[in-house]
């Protein structure tokens, strides 16, 4: 199981594990893809080039995490495969890949409306890295 | 020690200002001994951080329907001077005038034929669902004007009738909108998805007139008589009003630290209310709760032509009873220790409900006090109410805006099959059509917090006096 889903009655509420911020961060991204659309296939079928610039290491997943959701609500881009590099924690570049989104095919999903900072947490346990974030649905 | 939580009435509690370091004002909020089981520790400590921002008048105050968010609580209303308060996108939410109207129709319930083929030609009429986009997308000019004239854009378009805006709050398109302040991005993702209703708990409802509590309201409202039928229509400002909240957040958070404006909760970014960060949120914030009027209204028009083909009535006997927002801030005068102040009043999960006499409700409600309507679930009553002077007093104006939900998402899909809620529904006379059967597990009344005991407590508080109970017939859901 890539994440968890963690108690928010309103929202959704997910915990991510992984080794390394830049997994953390393409896990984070997977699982996004998973609420919205399930059943997404890395066929390569297409692919972007992401990158963002934030104050902090929460404001950079905050806004790539935003990013991709943009991509899927104005260009109907599903992207669940992201290679990510962080350069220290103010920079992140990307590459991602996905398919086009089908009503048909990635059906049963969320609808999410934002990525939220409340309770929005990254952190270590033990040599695992751990994020917790709300999607407002 | 720190203040606890204190029972002030038989509804109203309160956290004192010394619940939490850093609070300016106490915490107000209004629950009966039955919801109060529910109350989540971490919608109180929303609300309490509520209280630490700058400029906030009187309380930090919550609805009945108070539940754990991000930034506000949901059910949260705060009020800021617009001289020395701030304004702030977490007060507001995502989904900017997300909101609900109410249609009469000339119809009665028991003589309703074709029920199930009406839900069918609703489903097929109106986008629903993750992804869904429009057939009537904007063009770039288009967008542009509904970003300032919101409904009335709908309205000239040939999406309703003038009547329509004198039923909306604010006409259904508030000033100091500025599309300037709208990124391309959000541009983007509104364009395909003007005319759609979304996903979550948007939903449009075939309902009926069970009940009229308040006959005097009522008629003056507009509402059918008993047994009557009417149309529900829930959704907000879709994909354009999700980016314009992402990208002020942004350009907020800066200003916070610009300011030197200190935040127990990141998603609470503010600035100044007269402040040009603060000016511009506001204006984007504007245009996008005009293109949500402008959604709903195109909706109605869909719905509306369902039902002229189908049962014959004429497009104009479906006249619109009204539209509130409830993910709105807005600047109002309010009297603060007997004077008028101009403030910056945030509902996020609430729902304006301006008592008789106040301006800025349809001249017919004027004696009675502005409709509020307040959904309930798949299986459970929508209530409409009308505000009251007491309101004013209390809450800026401000009511519940729901039930509110009392289990999550995926506990819901766990507990629950989607086609048994559909079918059990359906043996109570309830239709529901939905593009998964997820969506309807994750929807089932029973994840809701009763509807009728939260608009018992708005009710039995003052805070808006129950007109008329409305039960669902047939549900879309998004």
């Amino acid at each position: 199981m890539p994440f968890t889903t963690l108690p928010h009655t309103a929202d959704v509420r997910i915990r991510v594990t992984a080794f390394g911020l830049p997994s953390l961060f393409a896990e984070a991204a997977r699982a996004m893809a998973a609420i919205m659309a399930p059943g997404c296939v890395p066929a390569h079928v297409v692919t972007r080039e992401v990158t963002v610039e934030a104050e902090d290491l929460e404001g950079l997943l905050h806004d790539f995490l935003s990013e991709l959701l943009y991509l899927f609500d104005a260009e109907e881009l599903l992207l669940c495969d992201c290679r990510v590099v962080l350069e220290g924690t103010r920079s992140l570049s990307a590459t991602c890949r996905g398919e086009m989104f089908s009503r048909e095919k990635h059906r049963g999903g969320n609808e999410i409306k934002g990525v939220s900072y409340s309770g929005l947490r990254i952190y270590k346990e033990g040599e695992d890295d751990v994020l917790e974030i709300i999607f407002d649905v | 020690m720190a203040g606890e939580v204190t029972r002030i009435g038989e509804y109203e509690w309160e956290l004192p200002v010394d619940y939490r370091p850093g609070m300016r004002v106490p915490a107000r909020f209004f629950l009966s001994e039955f919801l109060r089981k529910d109350l989540e520790s971490g919608a109180l400590e929303q609300l309490a951080n509520v209280a630490t921002l700058p400029g906030i008048v009187r309380y930090s105050l919550a609805m009945p329907d108070i539940h754990w968010g991000y930034g506000f609580p949901i059910g949260g209303v705060a009020a800021f001077a617009v001289d020395g308060g701030i304004i702030s996108p977490g007060g507001v939410g995502f989904d900017i005038n997300c909101g609900v109207r109410l249609l009469a129709t000339p119809l009665r319930a028991a003589d309703l034929s074709g029920r199930r083929e009406l839900v069918e030609r609703l489903f097929q009429a109106v986008p629903t669902g993750v992804g869904a986009r429009s057939d009537r997308r904007l063009s770039g000019k288009d967008l542009e004007e509904v970003m300032v004239r919101g409904a009335a854009w709908a309205v000239e378009h040939g999406y309703g009738v003038p009547r329509d805006l004198e039923r909306c709050e604010e006409g259904g398109a508030m000033a100091g909108a500025d599309p300037s302040a709208v990124s391309p991005k959000a541009r983007q993702r509104g364009l395909p998805q003007s005319g759609t209703l979304g996903s979550g708990n948007h939903f449009l409802e075939i309902q009926e007139v069970k009940e009229i509590y308040d006959p005097v309201a009522a008629a003056a409202m507009g509402v059918p008589p008993q047994g009557g039928v009417c149309v529900m229509i829930h959704c907000g400002s879709r994909g354009l009003g999700h980016q314009v909240c992402t990208d002020h957040l942004k350009t907020l958070e800066a200003a916070t630290r610009r300011y030197g404006i200190s935040l127990p909760d990141r998603q609470l970014a503010c600035a100044p209310v007269n402040s040009p960060e603060g000016k511009a949120y506001y204006g984007a914030m504007a245009a996008s709760a005009n293109y949500a009027w402008a959604n709903r209204q195109m909706i109605t028009d869909m719905t509306r032509k369902v039902f002229v083909k189908m049962y014959g009535i004429g497009y104009d006997e479906m006249p619109l009873v009204y539209d509130v927002a409830h993910n709105v801030a807005k600047r109002e005068d309010h009297l603060v220790n007997g004077k008028p102040v101009p403030l910056c009043v945030h509902r996020k999960g609430a729902t304006r409900a301006f008592g008789p006499g106040s301006p800025g409700i349809p001249k017919e409600c004027a004696a009675v006090g502005q409709p509020v309507i307040i959904p309930g679930s798949m299986g459970t009553p929508s209530f409409l109410l009308r505000g009251t002077a007491f309101a004013m007093e209390k809450t800026f104006g401000s009511t519940c805006h729901g039930a509110g939900r009392v289990t999550s998402r995926t506990q819901a899909k766990k507990n629950m099959r989607g086609q048994d809620v559909r079918d059990r529904l359906a043996k109570a006379g309830i239709l529901v059509r939905a593009p998964s059967y997820e969506s309807i597990a994750e929807e089932a009344p029973e994840v809701y917090k009763p509807s009728l005991e939260v608009v018992r407590v708005v009710d039995a508080v003052g805070l808006s006096k129950l007109v008329a109970r409305l039960e669902p017939m047939g549900v879309i859901k998004g």
